[in-house]
């Protein structure tokens, strides 16, 4: 039997724009099983945010089937309320109330009693070690503490599935540590969890499973082991620092070696893809030498799930981080 | 009742927002005075030019700026909930079992609470300045510009959930607090309009509300102005109610 918390069957949305329709999701297919941290990756605009929202009822899709907790998005959109937590971009919490309150009100309007609301608020503001800040005003709190409440909040009702959307986006990196202790912590209660990123390490360290979108298309679903294990081999990864006038003729160069499956040139350096690094080396270097090419840094690594995005799209995710800033 | 006790959770919520912020209410609350003030003077200097037909000055001038006030408190909801909706505040209620109702009408009758303290506030201070308060008449028209007030609330509440934006909804309530306010009579009655002036009056709604809000002041409640008044606020009320619940319950990209 089929034990999934979330299920989509060819979703699709489109928004009107200036320049014509634009479809944010075109035929999106995700199953999302009990208890699994399930990441859903894909750089900004590739339709992450569009799909959470029609499963989170936020959005109606055009056309497709999406079943959340069992309830359909379409018809019964107050039922699937009822089962999910969302936190969002954003946040959520009110800044004007204290975290406590924000808690309690989030209970109530799940249609808990007051009392049960307020053991509920104890419950989580201990299990998510809350108690230093809870009870001041929201808009006093660090981003850390902040994003705490938020997913507090959403945690409120016990929901069968918990959406966060880009949860650890303006983090710094040490609330960022805390926040997936935090995650792993409620997956380990037994929560089901939906996570957007466009970080492919936290998608990584977090995710049971992991689908990547891109343009609106899912082209890579698994394990992050079983996508990672599709490239075999390793990465050398070479700083070419100021020389990259060289570059193209040094891909050509090295795209001729055999043991080389393929080479991707990002700013200031090169990604190898080789069958076995440590016996690629040397070559690689003495080719190195005869160019006359001064290597800044050379890296000897396992491939990532950046890897992964680059081989399914053509396209580097660091490269798209790097530009976008 | 769901919908009562999400709507009592949503109005306590706003209202202890207002509480803690004691600015808002003052801010509010000097208005009336400031009108009283430095406003109220000019008209009786006016009054002996035979420009007002019938009694006391203030007494014409002040349900005018009842009316207003009730306009103005209701149109500035459109800023608070462009800041929830950037907060994710908004979001955050739409993805819980809330009633679509009782997120647009918690926070209206916040405004209604605080349009309420401010109109008895100034009442009470007008009747020095000169304003007979008849009591009865005042609780009618209390209830008629509340209505006027949980129109443009909901009214502005809508828009911001539609516009997203304060650089987009400001020129949209610049353009219509004006002609609404002038061509109510708010400031000065209609009656001194010329005609054609006064006929495009009688599409405002707030012009019927004012001519209602004088008479109702005075005490005279069984005119046929303050009957047409409440015929046309309360169908517009629950028609801007309805259109403002489908915008909360309508996907907002």
């Amino acid at each position: 039997m089929d034990d999934a918390v979330v299920s989509t069957q060819d979703i699709r949305k489109a928004f009107r724009s200036k320049r014509g329709d634009v479809e944010a999701v075109r035929g999106v297919n995700l199953s999302v099983q009990r208890g699994q941290v399930f990441g859903f990756v894909g750089p900004n605009g590739a339709g992450k945010t569009t799909t959470l929202r029609i499963l989170t009822t936020l959005l109606m899709p055009d056309t497709g089937v999406a079943t959340v907790a069992g309830f359909d998005v379409k018809t019964e959109a107050q039922k699937v309320r009822r089962h999910i937590g969302y936190v969002g971009q954003a946040g959520g919490a009110d800044r004007s109330a204290t975290g406590r309150e924000d808690l309690i009100l989030q209970g109530r309007l799940h249609g808990m009693s007051g009392s049960d609301a307020k053991e509920r608020a104890a419950e989580l503001v201990a299990a998510l070690d809350l108690g230093e800040f809870i009870d001041r005003i929201v808009g006093t709190y660090s981003g850390g503490q902040h994003r705490r409440l938020d997913v507090a909040i959403g945690m409120m009702h016990r929901p069968v599935v918990l959406f966060l959307d880009e949860p650890t986006v303006g983090l710094d990196p040490q609330n960022r540590a805390n926040l997936w202790d935090q995650i792993r912590q409620l997956r380990a209660g037994g929560t089901t969890i939906f996570l957007t990123t466009h970080y492919m390490d936290e998608a990584d360290e977090l995710s049971d499973r992991l689908a990547i979108i891109d343009h609106g298309v899912i082209v890579a679903e698994g394990t992050p082991r079983e996508l990672k294990r599709d490239i075999a081999g390793d990465v050398i990864t070479i700083g070419v620092g100021e020389h990259d006038l060289h570059a193209q003729k040094l891909m050509s160069l090295l795209k001729d070696m055999l043991f080389v499956r393929d080479v991707n040139e990002e700013p200031e350096q090169l990604r190898i893809y080789v069958d076995n690094g440590e016996s690629a080396l040397p070559p690689i270097f003495r080719l190195l030498e005869q160019e006359g090419l001064r290597l800044a840094t050379i890296t000897l690594s396992v491939p990532t799930l950046d890897d992964v995005f680059l081989r399914e799209t053509g396209r580097s995710l660091r490269v798209e981080a790097a530009t976008a800033r | 009742m769901k919908v009562l006790t999400d709507v009592r959770l949503l109005f306590w919520r706003k209202m202890l927002e207002t509480l803690r912020n004691p600015v808002y209410m003052l801010t509010s609350l000097s208005a009336p005075v400031i009108y009283l003030v430095l406003f109220a003077p000019l008209l009786r200097r006016v009054a002996g030019n035979g420009v007002f037909t019938s009694g006391n000055v203030v007494d014409t001038f002040v349900p005018g700026l009842l009316a207003i006030v009730a306009f103005f408190n209701g149109l500035f909801a459109g800023w608070g909930i462009i800041d929830e909706l950037r907060s994710g505040v908004v979001e955050r209620f739409r993805v819980t079992p809330t009633s679509r109702f009782a997120l647009l009408a918690g926070p209206v009758l916040r405004d209604l609470v605080n349009l309420l303290v401010t109109v008895v506030f100034f009442a009470v201070i007008a009747i020095p300045f000169g304003f007979h308060l008849h009591l009865f008449g005042f609780a009618i028209l209390l209830l008629l510009i509340s209505l006027l007030l949980v129109t443009t609330s909901s009214f502005a509440n809508a828009m911001g959930l539609i516009l997203k934006d304060e650089d987009r909804l400001a020129p949209i309530v610049q353009g219509i607090n004006l002609p609404v306010l002038l061509l109510a009579g708010m400031l000065l009655p209609m009656s001194l309009a010329p005609q054609w002036l006064e006929v495009v009056a009688h599409f405002n709604p707030a012009y019927y509300v004012v001519e209602a809000a004088r008479l109702l002041a005075a005490g005279d409640i069984a005119k046929a102005k303050v009957a047409q008044a409440f015929l046309v606020m309360v169908p517009l009320t629950v028609f801007v109610m309805a259109w403002a619940t489908r915008a909360y319950n309508r996907a907002i990209a």
